[in-house]
């Protein structure tokens, strides 16, 4: 397969371009996170139902689509590029994490729900005062309770931990470190918003105290860090899009923006940072579609394109929204301007889902350094 | 198996049989330079031979008439191996497609095949002391006689003009109109007795580069590529072709600043292991496989018709900026090792004192950003005086 977009991809991304435009943009998505729900029901139904993003890369026998990780990567950059607020994070994640398990009971249960977005499911793997994203040794544990068990501990960082009515819960249990499921509403759960600096993501605090849980089978560690790759494509396709964005509104302003007699993009001072820009863009973009093509056709090496693209992204967006403000001048640092929700949702992506010393060992660690 | 990995095979098998694999201990100069001319040229041949040269040009020129996928797939094996093909990466980076786009159908049918053989050797004669940059204000004229052409003036820094036995040359055909209307592109012979080369030694004490003096030196009509007086458009395809050609590098372990040469450093000094130089390691491979991506991604568009444009430029930006980033990481592993000089490092040493080279070499970083900025991103070219003014007007370096 190649490394340029198929008619199916340029097609599903001007669809998922056309709905925000429609239905989600900026002015609208100011509107959601002033509010206290950390997305809009409505335009998540759509993404979900309308669009079948949720179920995209679920596999058939499941009721998703089947379709490839570069497609949703298409689907995924659109999103970033428009800010737009919504738990398809999360519930990739969660339905990855149940893929890899491959618990046949549960998966039969869960993913078709999760396929049609009925339900949002989310990945509780965090902890506090541990920088891991996914701790080797969860200090959340699960005890035997009944014929199940119960979860003591508490995660961090919780992808939309406020809505999610499914809960995937890495903790120590009696035979090892496992994933536990813990469906809400349950008892002994207590969660609390994060107020964070990225207004369009919704984390929280979870706390389990004695929360009734099954433990889903399978291999925990092999299908986390299958789930780390997983999290590492969606927020690079997200933080690619986004890239995108914050070059496209750069340049319009450079173009129509002047000072001394001359549009400031004339000057080197503006033109030479909107080319590194783009080099920034252009690069990690070209990587995260070399490790989306490895994620659908040569896994063995997944693992450090992820990583490597994730390094890239994530880095290249903080550098890129930074300059966004910048070249705006005195616009670009007021709260009318769109340009410091790009910078905030670039400082929080990235370190969500590891941050870049995080990407960089993990990539090492592919490598075999 | 496909047609590619069959492909694939059949490259990595003649390779085997008829390259040298890379060799980390032996000592190599990074620049090619080694390796007697008639070495390269029967080595090329013998590329040819097999089909793996020209492997995207059309078969009625000596091509192999294959696309985009094949090409990558060849670069990838020899990647492993030590190709001294070096004499010819000008000619068939840049006069070549040059010529396959916009000559005509005699100087195709005469000049591409012996450069795919390597039997003519080819170099880019555009820079002069006064136009490097801003190449348009070049001085060498060539004037109209009653059979073409006569040129006179001087080149400066062409590469390989020691051996070449053709140049691209850009030359002056009407001084009284704005600097960018009055240049033509010629295919000139290096052999004419009134071209002069003088060879220039460069920062790592080799001496790739020359200075090249034209005195009188005729040219047929039908020497000119493209249109007369339309020689920058000409030049404007050469430089895209040179950008991807410079730009679509990536990893190979021949590099010594490529991530399998400094993590074999590393190793080498028990370092592979210190947070800090491990985590720039991985990230050196991330940058490197993301240009080599991002090559791949040019290669596919360009097969699939699409427009790469000035796109060229921004692999040609990042490939420079990565070297010169990767320099500094080198000098950082190696320490005093590197500083006072030690046999196993020449190559790195060499490779850490020519990066800036490659910066300049292909037009600098400062001109790449202007041309990414202006012609990929849209954006207002600088402020220029010298747009609208005829030629003889300028105010140039003296
Ligand atoms: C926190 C804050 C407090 C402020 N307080 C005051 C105050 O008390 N009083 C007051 O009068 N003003 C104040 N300002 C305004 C401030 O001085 C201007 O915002 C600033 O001078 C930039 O002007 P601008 O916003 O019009 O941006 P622009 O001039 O439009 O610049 C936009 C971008 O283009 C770049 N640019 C413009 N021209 C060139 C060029 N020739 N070469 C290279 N790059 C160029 C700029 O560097 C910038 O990145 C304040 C601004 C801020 C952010
Ligand atoms: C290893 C090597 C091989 C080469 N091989 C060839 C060859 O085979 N054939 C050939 O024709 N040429 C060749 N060159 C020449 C090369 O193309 C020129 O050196 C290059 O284009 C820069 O020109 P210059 O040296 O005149 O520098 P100048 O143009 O004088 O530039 C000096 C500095 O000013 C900066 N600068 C100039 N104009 C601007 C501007 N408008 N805005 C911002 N900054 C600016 C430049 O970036 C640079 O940093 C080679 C050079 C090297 C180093």
């Amino acid at each position: 397969m190649s490394l340029i977009f198929t008619d199916d991809q340029k097609s599903l991304a001007q669809t998922v371009k056309r709905f925000v435009a429609d239905r989600t943009p900026l002015p609208k998505v100011r509107e959601v996170i002033g509010g206290d729900r950390s997305y809009d029901p409505e335009v998540w139904a759509g993404l979900a139902g309308t669009l079948g993003l949720a179920g995209l890369t679920i596999p058939e026998e499941y009721g998703g689509a089947g379709a490839t990780h570069a497609d949703l990567s298409a689907a995924l950059r659109e999103l970033g590029a428009g800010l737009v607020p919504s738990p398809l994070l999360a519930c990739v994640l969660a339905a990855g994490t149940l893929v890899a398990l491959d618990d046949e009971e549960v998966n039969r249960k869960l993913l078709p729900r999760l396929a049609e977005g009925h339900v949002v499911g989310t990945l509780a793997v965090s902890e506090p005062g541990n920088r891991q994203w996914i701790p080797a040794r969860p200090a959340t544990s699960a005890v035997r309770s009944g014929g199940g068990f119960a979860l003591s501990g508490t995660k961090v960082a919780v992808l939309n931990g406020a809505e999610a009515e499914l809960l995937l819960v890495q903790a120590a249990g009696p035979e090892g470190t496992g994933v536990y499921l813990v469906e809400r509403p349950a008892d002994g759960l207590t969660v609390a918003k994060d107020d964070g600096v990225d207004p369009t993501r919704g984390t929280a605090t979870v706390t389990f105290d004695g929360t009734a849980a099954r433990l889903v089978a399978g291999d925990a560690a092999a299908a986390l860090d299958h789930v780390a790759d997983l999290a590492n494509l969606a927020i690079a396709s997200e933080q690619s899009g986004a890239m995108g964005a914050c070059l496209a509104m750069t340049t319009e302003f450079a173009k129509i923006r002047y000072t001394f007699g001359q549009p400031i993009g004339a000057y080197q001072g503006v033109k030479h940072k909107l080319a590194d820009m783009y080099n920034l863009w252009a690069l990690s973009d070209a990587a995260l579609r070399e490790a989306t093509r490895a994620a659908d056709e040569e896994p063995a090496k997944l693992g450090a394109a992820a990583a490597a693209a994730r390094a890239l992204t994530s880095q290249g967006y903080l550098a890129s929204a930074k300059n966004t403000m910048l070249l705006h001048g005195g616009i670009g640092f007021t709260w009318e301007h769109d340009a410091h929700f790009f910078y905030k949702n670039a400082i929080a992506g990235n370190v969500l889902a590891g941050d870049a010393d995080y990407q960089l060992d993990r990539l090492a660690d592919k490598l075999g350094i | 198996m496909t047609s590619i990995d069959e492909f694939r095979a059949r490259a990595r098998a003649w390779l085997e049989q008829n390259a040298k694999p890379f060799d980390e201990a032996a000592g190599h100069d990074g620049e090619g330079t080694s390796v007697p001319l008639e070495e390269s040229k029967r080595f090329q041949k013998a590329l040819w031979e097999a089909g793996f040269a020209g492997i995207t040009w059309p078969k009625e020129y000596g091509g192999q008439g294959l696309g985009a996928e094949e090409l990558i797939a060849f670069n990838q094996e020899a990647a492993d191996f030590e190709l001294p093909t070096g004499p010819f990466v000008i000619g068939l980076g840049m006069p070549g497609p040059t010529i396959l786009e916009l000559g005509t159908e005699e100087q195709k049918r005469r000049h591409l095949p012996p450069m795919l053989r390597g039997e003519e050797i080819w170099c880019q004669l555009f820079s002069e002391p006064s136009a490097g940059s801003d190449v348009a204000s070049l001085q060498t004229t060539a004037t109209r006689t009653e059979t073409g052409w006569v040129v006179n003036g001087q080149k400066v820094w062409t590469s390989g003009a020691q051996y070449s036995d053709f140049g691209a040359i850009l030359a002056r055909t009407d001084p009284t109109v704005p600097k960018h209307k009055g240049i033509t592109m010629f295919i000139v012979d290096m052999h004419h007795p009134g071209v002069t080369v003088r060879p220039l030694v460069v920062a790592t004490g080799h001496a790739p580069f020359n200075e090249v003096f034209f005195d009188n030196v005729e040219v047929p009509a039908d020497a000119v590529i493209g249109e007369v007086d339309k020689g920058w458009d000409a030049a404007v395809v050469m430089l895209r072709n040179e950008r991807v050609a410079i730009g679509a590098g990536g990893r190979a372990r021949t590099n010594a600043l490529g991530y399998d040469s400094l993590l074999e450093a590393a190793r080498t000094r028990g370092l592979e292991s210190d947070p800090a130089i491990r985590r720039r390691l991985a990230l050196l491979y991330a940058r490197e496989s993301a240009l080599t991506a991002y090559g791949r991604v040019l290669h596919e568009e360009t097969t699939a018709g699409i427009q790469i444009g000035a796109r060229g430029s921004a692999a040609k930006l990042a490939g420079a900026e990565l070297a010169l980033w990767a320099a500094d990481l080198a000098q950082d592993i190696l320490g005093s090792d590197l500083a006072l000089g030690s046999a196993d490092l020449d190559r790195v040493v060499a490779a850490v004192v020519g990066a800036p080279g490659g910066a300049v070499a292909g037009g600098t970083n400062e001109i790449q950003r202007n041309i990414v900025g202006e012609r990929v991103l849209g954006l207002p070219k600088d402020p220029g005086v010298d747009r609208n003014t005829p030629f003889n007007q300028l105010k140039l370096s003296r």
